[in-house]
């Protein structure tokens, strides 16, 4: 389409109307979480008066700071994990010469497409059997082998674009091949691990199913399945709720605030190798 | 090739160990709780279990059963209807919203990504529970908007019927969905050779015209990118219909991933979890995703040629 100034007035009239629709439910999430209780049934859509005391309520009522803190916990182990399974395995696959290399990269890329509901109940069953059921260790392994493969593909179409005579003089220079993947490789990694880390840390945090399923003692939750009960519980509360909502994806936008061009970019990668 | 690198030189043997064992950890994992929970759902979808003793062979019965059972026959419909439709619209409305952003002001392009992005980074729950209160249907903001503008007439239950449920959560899927499809869309927008729109404009071809003869066949992988994963979000819904509606009312927005979830984990105390005729479910989700999978690489196979 030509960038004309008629194509440019054309696309701002109708974007400018979609924008805002798109944007309604969060503006309101907040309008509602800034208001008084008594004035959710009749006020008017903006609130005439700004309150706190919703976001007070709904932080000591529901003993929001462990659930919050909880989710950062789950998050932050995952994050950790799953970059040192995939570095580890997305470098081989990218650099490494070994028999049944594309067998076994296709094999672990069946993960992508096995949707959680697909899987919940034969690995609710075995955390049963390994004792692992309603703790955190046992959502961890989840969350880690689930995440692995994904974050292991990004990795591997990063080190792709790192030369191969990089590797080659180092291993004339006498190096092993851990060495070098230490020594040399990882100082060099930082972009990939940035789009891995994003990518993991906004799927993470607002994962529910398996957290919902295999989690059932109240204190161990993170905060999506906390929201969940919230909802019924506060059904009234509108205030009280949205602010717990609020409250809950302070942290991703955040993280996509400060990290947006390594997310866009590891999509793109994400997109364009797929 | 193999054989050259079975009998390499000592510097290949050191390569071959190495990645063998870098790949294992990953590997060891995927076996685990991956390759091996796929084989117990396939091996419990022929067997009737309650969750205690031995699980009972039952053959295929739990597959038929499933084409008895009006349930299971509205779950699939619906798990089908709600990706076709939803799949349909976030492809057009992502290519429309990508070309549109590309025209415009540079500088007004950002915030309207971003804009249309927010949405998709938040969790299911946070959208579906935020949209339940604008659907409520006494003091939802729809409701209230509606009335405000004098349409009293076209107020709601939303989520309560069964004739407005199922387009009250594609809406919510899109909302979160779109911005995804838009911003893989703008970036196929920028590796299309502007030349060819140059020498379009002309040969006098219109805007419309360079829109269908150059932008949408040179998008054709980005496209088949985006149905593929369009299809795999909508055979795996659960958390947006979960927490909004819980399949209701009367079933009426069940799908697979939440009939599946009340069979096993059920909702209602004291019912026995029928996990052999649930994994049956499992199974087929499965099959569908692997179809959407399919379907993606026989898309790209061909627009490659």
């Amino acid at each position: 389409m030509r960038k004309s100034l008629l194509g440019k007035s054309f696309a701002t009239f109708v974007l400018l109307p979609f924008c805002l629709v798109m944007a309604f439910p969060f503006v309101w999430m907040l309008l509602t979480s800034l208001r008084e209780q008594n004035t959710i049934f009749n006020g008017p859509i903006i609130p005439r008066k700004f309150t706190g005391s919703a976001y007070r309520e709904a932080w000591t009522s529901i003993e929001f700071p462990l659930h919050f803190w909880n989710s950062v916990w789950i998050t932050s182990v995952t994050v950790v994990g799953v970059l040192v399974f995939a570095t580890l395995s997305g470098y081989a696959f990218a650099k490494l010469d070994f028999p049944f290399r594309n067998t076994l990269f296709v094999l672990l890329l069946t993960t992508l497409m096995m949707p959680s509901t697909a899987l919940i109940i034969p690995l609710y069953l075995e955390l049963k059997s390994f004792g692992l059921l309603d703790s955190q260790a046992g959502l961890l392994v989840l969350y880690i082998s689930g995440s692995a493969p994904f974050a292991m593909f990004l990795m591997r179409a990063f080190f792709q674009t790192l030369p191969d005579e990089l590797i080659e003089a180092a291993r004339v220079d006498g190096g092993s091949e851990l060495t070098i993947f230490r020594r040399v490789i990882l100082p060099l990694t930082r972009p990939g691990i940035a789009t891995v880390v994003i990518f993991q840390f906004l799927s993470t945090w607002n994962e529910f199913l398996i957290a919902n399923t295999v989690l059932r003692n109240t204190d161990s939750l993170p905060l999506q399945p906390v929201l969940f009960t919230l909802m019924g519980q506060y059904s009234t509360n509108w205030p009280a709720l949205t602010a717990g909502l609020t409250l809950s994806v302070v942290p991703v936008v955040i993280v996509y605030v400060r990290m947006q061009r390594q997310f866009v970019a590891g999509m793109m990668l994400g997109a364009v190798k797929n | 090739m193999a054989s050259a690198q079975f009998f390499g030189t000592p510097l290949r043997k050191s390569q071959r160990v190495a990645g063998y064992l870098f790949v294992l950890p990953t590997f060891v994992l995927f076996l685990g709780f991956v390759l091996w929970p796929i084989l117990y759902t396939a091996y419990l979808s022929l067997t009737s279990w309650g969750g205690f003793g031995a699980p009972r062979f039952v053959n295929f019965d739990n597959y038929s059963r499933m084409l008895h059972d009006p349930v299971a026959r509205r779950a699939l419909v619906v798990t089908l209807v709600l990706t076709g439709v939803t799949t349909a619209i976030l492809t057009f409305l992502g290519l429309v919203t990508a070309v549109l952003v590309n025209v415009i002001w540079p500088k007004v392009g950002v915030v309207v990504r971003t804009i249309l992005f927010i949405p998709g980074i938040v969790s299911f729950v946070v959208s579906a529970v935020l949209w339940k209160l604008i659907y409520d249907p006494n003091i939802g903001t729809l409701n209230r908007l509606l009335g405000a503008i004098g349409l009293d007439s076209l107020q709601h239950p939303w989520l309560a019927d069964h004739k407005t449920v199922l387009p009250a959560i594609v809406v919510v899927t899109v909302w979160g969905g779109l911005g995804f499809n838009m911003l893989i869309y703008f970036a196929g927008l920028q590796g299309i050779d502007p030349n060819l729109y140059e020498a379009a404009a002309m040969d006098g071809a219109n805007t419309v015209q360079q829109f269908r003869h150059i932008t949408v066949p040179s998008l054709r992988i980005v496209t088949g990118l985006i149905v593929s994963l369009g299809l795999l979000n909508g055979f795996k819904a659960f958390d947006v219909i979960f927490v909004m509606t819980g399949g209701g009312p009367n079933h009426a927005s069940e799908v697979l991933g939440t009939y599946l979830y009340s069979l096993a984990f059920g909702t209602t105390s004291g019912s026995i979890p029928q996990l052999g005729y649930a994994s049956a479910f499992s199974v087929v989700t499965m099959v569908l995703c692997t179809l959407a999978v399919i379907a993606q690489l026989w898309l790209t196979r061909r627009a490659d040629r």
